[in-house]
């Protein structure tokens, strides 16, 4: 079977905006990040195990806001208290996951084919997020993440790199095409180009 | 635009939050008999303060915790912010 990623239909290659002129991180690029694995993670508020002692692909669930942990393939999402969104490219870690974070402790939910997930590579990155969202982008530090809104959609940043910015915002999959087009609308006057 | 301090995430906008009602009302102890007034006082009668108010909230574009803000209803300042399982001290 043959899977359709969530924004097929709108994201095409091209240079859109106001590109002329403009080289290297000035130029914002947009693409579409696929075949990722996404799963959240919740430990049950009666469980009483140390997340410390999880490992994941040799990362552990740390319970502090904001935070990122990860490694080359694997990033840890604080998305709450007791709750991580874990993404990676290495497709196998759920049968990791699933021995690590016991049943009778995590609820491990496969997300991998219910978000959208946009990333945004260049030097306005986070002026095209300020100019949808309510939150203070000033506080963000490089592998952070949170939870906001865009233009009323309810999404996750998660900021890889600060230079140049790169993040990749993940949303529900049915809000990924109107998440998309607030995007690239927003990044018309700074140019961008497709990828 | 009103602030919120969430107990988990911090300073963050009212747009991500839903408002849940009065944080002061208890729910009847289990098993104990109960007059029908007090079940009608508990389930809808409620009081519409001027002023300093416990009231429930819900991160419900964040950390999709349940939390408690004490808000001003006429001025709408926000005094304090506590977890959800956090006791209030009058």
């Amino acid at each position: 079977m043959s899977l359709i990623s969530a924004l097929a239909k709108v994201h095409h290659p091209g240079q859109f905006g106001d590109f002329e002129d403009k080289k290297g991180d000035d130029l914002l690029k947009i693409s579409e990040k696929k075949n990722l694995l996404i799963v959240q993670i919740v430990q049950f508020k009666n469980s009483n195990i140390s997340t410390d002692s999880i490992d994941i692909d040799g990362l552990n669930l740390k319970d502090t806001p904001l935070n990122v942990t990860f490694n080359k393939n694997t990033r840890i999402l604080w998305n709450g208290p007791k709750n991580w969104l874990l993404v990676s490219s290495n497709k196998d870690l759920i049968k990791n996951i699933s021995l690590t974070c016991k049943e009778t402790d995590f609820a491990v939910t496969d997300l991998s084919h219910s978000r959208a997930v946009i990333e945004i590579e260049g030097n306005y990155a986070i002026e095209v997020l300020k100019k949808g969202s309510p939150f203070n982008f000033g506080v963000l530090k490089k592998n952070n993440s949170i939870n906001s809104l865009y233009n009323n959609i309810t999404f996750t940043v998660d900021l890889l790199n600060d230079k140049p910015f790169k993040v990749r915002l993940f949303a529900l999959r049915s809000f990924g095409e109107s998440l998309y087009h607030s995007i690239t609308d927003s990044s018309l006057e700074f140019g961008y180009e497709n990828k | 635009m009103l602030y919120i301090k969430c107990p988990h995430c911090g300073m963050r906008s009212q747009n991500e939050f839903s408002y849940g009602g009065d944080a002061t009302i208890k729910r009847p102890e289990l098993g104990k008999e109960i007059s029908d007034q007090d079940w009608d006082n508990f389930v809808y009668n409620r009081k519409s303060l001027r002023g300093k108010h416990w009231e429930l909230w819900q991160h419900i574009s964040g950390c999709r915790q349940w939390i408690k803000v004490e808000r001003d209803t006429a001025t709408h300042e926000i005094f304090n912010t506590l977890k959800a399982n956090e006791e209030i001290s009058l």
